[in-house]
């Protein structure tokens, strides 16, 4: 994280981000209206596929009133997910940093901060408060709310609540707002974040309605969810310093050896106390007595135990190949689709599964280079492509030579590429880039060379199959003219002798078969 | 009586016996047909590795070896179909007493086909053959896979070979002087086998490769002096010609001597009246002269030969005068001419290390510019008299 606690000391963590709103991305009115959509659908995303609930996700965008700096929209995203149950709604979308629990999951939102920036960026800018509609699973009443910030005391003020009886028995959340935003200038951001969730995502139903009044539907196109991302506690490779201490700050009261066990993977009470004595500190302790040194050096040994599993990734969520194939396949029409989900692998003390697809043929558009489709944690990562670890694996000098894989650009290719871990190595604030850890890129590579060998498979086997196409053509091109000749000594029937001779060809085709030599000879 | 409908007896049974031969040949692609197996033709190759030297008979003869023409294998279907497309036409010229020339087939077997690509179905264009050595190469096959010349499936080519001389002949129903030409000469007809040899009054066959060599001797009298039939090929031989000449040698029992350039294209053209040709090896047996001799232009005429205790025709001066350099396919075909059997003999080696030696040439026009009376009654005369002749 790039926010040290020692920031939150002088100023509230609401009045910090708003100072520094660029961090998370909304740093003027056509980002800003981009990545408010995108916060919400990414929550709706989370509320629904994470709970075993195939997602219908409705987006909607209208312009209000024209301002100077561009205008104000009112932005509208619902779901069919779980619902927040309405005591958490107030702090969930109007308190920042609300969380109390360090556990990791792999899940979409950035820290839980990403619908409250828009939340915060709205009530800034126009003034107008979040409404928020939330009926959980099997609730009785839907709870509509109309919330603010207060920014200085970082508190969800509520400025009207009711609740209706649920009749119909739906669930789900709907988020308004109004904000300040530029579509002509992130028309062309959100179409392709939107397209790009559709392709991570085919078993969404995803409706957007732009500021223009255009319609589009990406219908879901298979019911198979991806396994939902499980809490896992944090491996004891993976810890820093500003980490240890929360962690230790939330098990204050308890001694440091059943602390360790209950905070960390991979770590036991034998376990635990070799490391407390390899540290050097006393087990008698509490966690919340350990002095600033005594966490130092804890820190240092356990990053470095050798003697522990490498960190589980059963709890990551990985799409598996048949949703990716799915995907690449509704939105890009290919003639040939593959993909790949690597076994889990470790970095610096987290788990990351990397997962490859490509898309060839068909409705792929023809391209000097491959269309490269990047996600991390099934977010699509639209910006900053040329300073990703994808990029440096894909390195026209160094990186993979296509031409080994017998393909030539310009042409109609698509690569896919996923990491899901507990925690992405973003490249910067921007969270579009990630960083080429070696292990990553390792894995990113090896993936992309098993789907293009399944590829170069299928280019080989379709030129077999064209070279026998063209091979049947050029023999039956003359089948006319040999009856003929036939004909002119022997009298045969040219009909008769053109079918034989037809019989015959097609005899010797493996692959293709000429139905009518009018199909071929004119 | 249309000129169409006007055929000899000779032409008819000619006519009878290739139509026949044509149809039962060509059967066995009906046969596979009709029986479920993919059509093929087995021809005897035509390549310089399966053209075969027989010393004894000094020719040159097509081997045994054989290929396989299938229309089902992509490399041979187009030869496959033009092959077939070339037996057709022949054979309905021949039902209708046509007498074609190689470009008339040519002409009736060519056009375009026009077929659609899979899978772009884009129209794509191609014709029968493009160039008349397409359908020349395929018309040879014929002759190799029938066993059948096309003088024999009365088919003409261009001749360009000439005779005169103190002979009557029949061609046709007619009966022509070869001594009664005036100052032009009897072009040698298509079909040579069907000319009948009335009266001889000659001691040898003069070939000259030159034409205007040819006109020259003819215009000075030498045939009439030295009672010889005069015949140039002027070139390269045609089959006429050369049939012509091994029917003047085989039937009428006449030395034939040839005179060429003095250079290995010379030497070569004297090969093929003899032995026959690398491409025609098939014809040999019908086409060559094998007791043909060259009597020059030699090197050692030239340059004279102390190995053969033999005297220059020409002087030092003159052979500054007359000589050319050589060029480097003229060497280059020197040293194939070596490698091959049929030159291979002692009196050979001379010539032709004495040309790699030299590396200069000498056409025989420059003999005649020594005086057209040396070249008609010194240099020819003195040579088939003491016998400087290479067998």
């Amino acid at each position: 994280m790039a926010v040290s606690e020692e920031s939150f000391k002088s100023i509230s963590p609401a009045e910090f981000f708003y100072k520094n709103k660029e961090i998370a991305g909304f740093s003027n009115p056509a980002r800003a209206l981009y990545q408010t959509v995108r916060e919400l659908v990414e929550n709706s995303l989370d509320a629904t596929e994470n709970h075993g609930i195939l997602p219908i996700i409705k987006v909607s965008i209208r312009e209000l009133e024209v301002v100077s700096e561009g205008a104000y929209y009112e932005v509208v995203v619902e779901d069919n997910g779980v619902g927040i149950p309405p005591r958490y709604v107030p702090q969930a979308f109007a308190q920042l940093l609300f969380s109390s629990k360090y556990i990791l999951r792999q899940s979409r939102g950035m820290f839980g901060l990403g619908a409250k920036m828009a939340v915060l960026y709205a009530q800034i800018t126009t003034g107008h408060p979040a409404e928020v509609v939330v009926a959980p699973i099997k609730s009785k009443h839907v709870c509509s709310f109309k919330l603010k910030i207060d920014i200085r005391e970082n508190k969800p003020v509520i400025l009207g609540f009711t609740t209706t009886s649920n009749i119909s028995g739906k669930h789900g959340t709907v988020v308004r707002l109004v904000t300040l935003g530029d579509w002509t200038r992130s028309r062309q951001r959100v179409y392709e974040y939107l397209r790009r969730t559709a392709v991570i995502a085919p078993y969404a139903e995803i409706a957007f309605r732009d500021p223009e009044g255009n319609y589009l539907l990406f219908e879901r196109s298979i019911d198979k969810l991806p396994p939902p991302a499980r809490e896992a506690l944090p491996h004891p490779h993976g810890i820093d310093i500003e980490t240890m201490k929360s962690v230790l700050k939330s098990i204050a009261e308890k001694h440091v050896v059943e602390g360790l066990v209950e905070s960390f993977q991979g770590i036991g009470r034998t376990t635990a106390i070799r490391i407390l004595e390899e540290a050097n500190i006393d087990l008698e302790k509490k966690a919340g007595e350990l002095t600033d040194l005594e966490i130092e050096t804890l820190v240092r040994v356990m990053k470095s135990y050798r003697d522990i599993k490498p960190p589980r990734a059963n709890h990551l969520s990985y799409l598996g190949e048949e949703i990716i194939v799915a995907g690449l396949k509704k939105i890009f029409e290919p003639e040939f689709t593959t993909a790949i989900t690597r076994r889990p692998s470790v970095y610096e003390g987290q788990a990351f599964i990397v997962e490859v697809g490509v898309a060839y043929g068909g409705k792929v558009p023809v391209t000097e280079k491959p269309l490269i489709l990047r996600y991390a944690n099934k977010i699509p990562l639209l910006y900053d492509e040329g300073i990703d670890v994808v990029y440096k694996v894909l390195d026209e000098k160094r990186g993979i030579d296509f031409k080994v894989y017998e393909i030539e650009f310009p042409a109609p290719l698509v690569i896919l590429t996923h990491i899901c871990s507990t925690k992405i190595p973003y490249r910067g604030v921007g969270k579009e880039a990630v960083a080429d850890v070696p292990e990553i890129e390792s894995e990113i590579e090896s993936a992309l060379r098993e789907v293009l060998r399944k590829l170069r498979l299928y280019i080989q086997h379709k030129r077999r199959e064209l070279e026998e196409i063209e091979k049947a053509v050029a023999i039956a091109k003359y089948i006319p003219e040999i009856s003929e000749s036939l004909y002119r000594v022997y009298k045969v029937d040219i009909r008769d002798t053109s079918t034989k001779l037809l019989e015959l060809l097609n005899s010797r085709l493996k692959s293709f078969k000429i139905s009518s030599l009018s199909s071929v000879v004119m | 009586m249309s000129a169409t409908s006007y055929s000899s007896k000779v032409d008819v049974k000619a006519r009878e016996r290739a139509l026949k031969v044509l149809h039962e040949k060509f059967y066995v692609v009906l046969k596979d047909i009709l029986e479920g197996r993919p059509p093929k033709l087995v021809i005897k190759k035509r390549t310089l590795s399966n053209t075969i030297y027989e010393p004894e008979r000094k020719l040159l003869l097509l081997g045994e070896s054989v290929f396989e023409r299938s229309l089902l294998d992509l490399r041979e279907a187009k030869k496959f179909m033009q092959t077939l497309l070339m037996a057709s036409i022949i054979y309905e010229a021949l039902s209708n007493s046509e007498y074609p020339t190689i470009r008339d087939l040519y002409y009736r077997g060519k056009h375009t086909i026009r077929y659609r690509k899979l899978p772009s179905k884009n129209v794509g264009e191609e014709n029968t053959w493009d160039e008349q050595s397409e359908s020349d190469s395929v018309l040879r096959d014929i002759e190799v896979f029938t066993n059948v010349l096309r003088e024999e499936m009365l088919i003409l080519s261009k001749e360009k070979g000439k005779v005169v001389g103190d002979l009557k002949i029949r061609s046709g129903d007619d009966i022509i002087d070869l001594s009664k030409m005036g100052h032009g000469a009897y072009s040698i007809e298509p079909t040579p086998d069907l000319i009948d040899f009335i009266e001889v009054n000659a001691e040898f066959v003069l070939v000259v490769e030159k034409d205007a060599v040819f006109q020259q001797l003819h215009r000075a009298g030498f045939w009439r002096s030295y009672r010889a039939v005069l015949i140039t090929s002027a070139g390269q031989p045609d089959r006429a010609t050369r049939r012509f000449v091994r029917r003047l040698s085989e039937e009428l029992k006449l030395p034939v001597y040839v005179i060429s350039d003095s250079d290995p294209y010379g030497f070569y053209i004297y090969s093929v009246f003899k032995t026959g040709s690398i491409t025609l090896s098939y014809e040999s047996e019908r086409l060559a002269t094998p007791s043909a001799r060259f009597l020059g232009v030699m090197m050692t005429d030239i340059f004279g030969s102390n190995k053969l205790n033999k005297k220059p025709y020409l002087t030092e001066e003159e052979r500054r005068n007359f000589i050319i350099r050589a060029k480097e396919r003229d060497i280059k075909r020197a040293r194939e001419l070596k490698e091959y059997p049929w030159f291979k003999s002692e009196r050979w080696r001379i010539e032709l290390d004495e040309f790699l030696e030299r590396r200069v040439k000498l056409e025989i026009e420059a003999l005649a510019g020594k005086g057209l009376k040396f070249l008609a009654d010194k240099y020819i005369p003195d040579k088939i008299g003491i016998g400087d002749w290479i067998e």
